[in-house]
């Protein structure tokens, strides 16, 4: 499976007469990016702003950020299975991302109504709290978009995406008939068997337990979320989008997904300093010891019979998911498998350990920090000169101080707020990268 | 403490961990319906309540399903 990614780089979006990508530069015909988002009769109204790096801007709420990407050759289409996309087995062929930009999911709807899960972030582009994220270096392209409060809970969340996702298009066709000014080839080529075989170990939440719903929004698998067994990917599935979604935390969110730098790492050095297997991917949060220490056993297993013999582990969430994450990991090193770890760490309240459930077996952890801005002592982000998006931040208990702290607030977003509960890194895009 | 998870309970320093449903209705199960789910609750509580009466030396699981062919969860 060969695929080969053009990259177009984009240092400037601004509106005007048609959409094109020139020389790093974005024009975008507001119109007709709108007109492909209104064509979805669910969705009410909708806007595009810009929002550059070191702008005085807040973006409230964010609910994801996309990197455009189009399938230019080779079966199927980016970001497979979401919003009711073509399903075809994406990673072959040739693909175009537009890098440099997001395209930003602005928008109130939340999750789901079922309690635990809410929208919570914000985005800067200018400040400390700003240069916390990758995003404060990309040219951000908002779709503010709000859809028919009468739709159900997933319909509107569908919605919402959707129209992301045709803005997400809509700039990325402009680059299907050029030539890509940077490009890479991505293969697992066969390589020297004394290599170290390596798999990487994928964790993603699911909301199911929470929303009790099978198609509530989430990191998906071509368009999944609900709680299934492993999932074995080929890297270059990955690239074409086939995980994606927008997600509850910054750190996870398509654009971070798609640009994993473990990942993109683990896949570069392929043939050189390993042999690259591919992903699985674990479904996350499970609801019964059994469960969990059976998604962990079969987790192992079907590393095993990929033949690996390490294997690197992330995970996107924070508690219960915890058990399945770890105990995969006992699985592994079990069955002969050496594995790294890639965590955040919660703090150490009353002599608790960082980690739920620490075991000895994981042995090999490398800290992206902890994951609480309370206990890193994040200042709160001063007030902004333009806000797209909603006017009032909704704050929740737990925004100030700690999960279960403060008190529910509606505070202009213009102004100075407190940061997001959670800051989880976990990919590695801070400076405890996994790049040497 | 009743867990739904509850080998890991056992390694916190709990003495009598009983083995709940799921984490996210540890009491009960309310895909029975009403009356079984409320038998069931019953069930893991009266189950806590022996516990207690229990002289124990260390962490020790007490589970509701105890005697049954096939474990509910």
């Amino acid at each position: 499976m060969r695929l080969e990614l053009g990259s177009f780089p984009v240092r400037l979006i601004a509106f005007g007469d048609a959409t094109r990508w020139s020389d790093g530069h974005l024009t975008v015909n507001k119109a007709a990016a709108l007109a492909e988002i209104r064509r979805d009769p669910r969705i009410a109204s909708a806007d595009l702003q810009i929002a550059a790096p070191g702008d005085s801007v807040r973006i409230w709420p964010v609910r994801d950020v996309i990197e455009p990407r189009i399938k230019v050759e080779g079966a199927g289409h980016c970001y497979p299975g979401i919003c009711g996309r073509d399903i075809a087995t994406v990673g072959q062929g040739r693909t175009h991302r537009l890098a440099g930009m997001g395209v930003v999911e602005v928008s109130s709807v939340n999750w789901h109504d079922s309690g635990g899960d809410f929208v919570e972030t914000y985005l800067d582009m200018s400040g400390p709290f700003a240069e916390m994220y990758p995003y404060h270096r990309l040219q951000l392209l908002c779709a503010v978009v709000e859809p028919d409060p009468a739709l159900s809970d997933e319909s509107r969340n569908d919605a919402v995406h959707k129209a992301a996702l045709a803005v997400s298009d809509h700039v990325a066709r402009a680059t299907a008939a050029l030539p890509p000014p940077e490009r890479e080839v991505f293969e697992l080529t066969p390589c020297d068997p004394a290599l170290p075989h390596v798999v990487y170990i994928w964790g993603v939440h699911s909301p199911q337990a929470m929303s009790g719903s099978l198609t509530a929004f989430c990191t998906a698998t071509y368009g999944l979320t609900q709680l299934t067994p492993p999932w074995i990917l080929h890297p270059n599935e990955i690239i074409d989008g086939a995980l994606t979604g927008p997600y509850r935390t910054a750190f996870a969110m398509s654009w971070t997904v798609a640009n994993n730098p473990l990942f993109l790492d683990l896949y570069r050095r392929h043939g050189r300093d390993w042999n690259f297997l591919g992903v699985i991917v674990l479904r996350t949060e499970w609801t019964t010891q059994h469960e969990k220490q059976m998604i962990a056993n079969q987790t192992a297993k079907t590393a095993k019979m990929l033949g690996a013999q390490g294997a690197v582990v992330t995970w996107d969430a924070g508690g219960n998911e915890f058990i399945e994450v770890v105990r995969t990991i006992r699985e592994c090193e079990r069955l002969g498998i050496r594995t790294v770890f890639l965590t955040s760490e919660d703090d150490a309240t009353d002599g608790a350990p960082t980690m739920l459930e620490p075991l000895p077996e994981a042995d090999a952890i490398v800290s992206t920090s902890f994951f609480k801005n309370v206990t890193l002592q994040v200042a709160n982000p001063g007030s902004v000169s333009r806000v797209i998006g909603l006017d009032r931040k909704a704050i929740h208990r737990g925004s100030g101080v700690g999960l279960h702290g403060g008190a529910d607030a509606m505070p202009p977003t213009a102004g100075a707020l407190p940061p997001p509960w959670r800051y989880d890194d976990h990919y590695g895009f801070g400076s405890l990268s996994c790049i040497e | 403490m009743i867990s739904a998870i509850y080998s890991f309970a056992m390694t916190t320093g709990a003495n009598r961990v009983v083995r709940g449903a799921r984490i996210e209705h540890v009491c009960g199960d309310p895909g029975l319906g009403p009356e079984k789910d409320y038998a069931y609750g019953m069930r893991i509580v009266k189950k806590a309540l022996e516990a207690i009466t229990v002289p124990v030396s260390g962490p020790t699981l007490f589970d509701p399903h105890e005697g049954e062919a096939v474990h509910a969860s």
